[in-house]
């Protein structure tokens, strides 16, 4: 059974923050910053009771948060996740280059950017048989 | 682009809310078509079309830019 018959549309994005904002929390917990554990907690119900607040209404937002928008809201959407990524590749492509001339490790950078440049490819492979 | 939606939408006496519930889309996707932000996609502008009794050609016009 899909995500989106167990779960009326509004509670969605609503479910996504208490799930992973719970899983942060435990994990948090699990490694001994109890406060920051419960703070965390704090944030994401009210993050959540805004969420599902907001989600209720009728804009552009509210649809987006729903996953029920139209082709305009859906591609808004699309456009602001792009935006999203390419400030994420920027901050992973520029941390990595910053702490290589440091002479440190980049850790999860070079994760960061092996990620997103093997899933570019991978999309657009699959996305060119498509259209 | 330019568009007659809002001109057809007017002489219909519809609203933009009640235009988009017919279509199937929000209020703020019509306003945005008829201000000319937003161009909309084939099937819906086939359906505004239907909606209208006409063709898309006689709604959507390319200004000289596009």
């Amino acid at each position: 059974m899909q995500l989106s018959t167990l779960l009326p549309k509004r509670t969605r994005s609503t479910a996504v923050l208490v799930v992973f904002g719970g899983a942060l929390a435990a994990a948090t917990w699990l490694s001994g910053d109890h406060g920051f554990a419960v703070a965390l907690v704090v944030f994401y119900l009210v993050a959540a009771v805004v969420v599902y607040l907001v989600a209720g209404g009728s804009s552009d937002v509210a649809a987006i948060m729903r996953t029920d928008g139209d082709e305009r809201q859906r591609s808004l959407d699309h456009e602001a996740t792009r935006w999203s990524g390419i400030a994420m590749a920027a901050v992973a492509l520029v941390a990595t280059v910053v702490l290589v001339a440091q002479g440190k490790d980049p850790g999860g950078y070079v994760w960061i950017c092996t990620v997103g440049g093997f899933s570019y490819v991978v999309a657009l492979f699959l996305l060119r048989r498509r259209r | 682009m330019k568009n007659r939606v809002r001109e057809l939408r007017s002489a219909g006496g519809l609203s933009q809310g009640a235009l988009g519930a017919e279509l199937g889309v929000s209020r703020q996707t019509i306003n945005s078509i008829e201000q000319g932000r937003y161009l909309p996609s084939l099937p819906l502008a086939m359906a505004i079309a239907r909606h209208f009794t006409t063709t898309v050609e006689d709604i959507f016009e390319p200004e000289e830019n596009d």
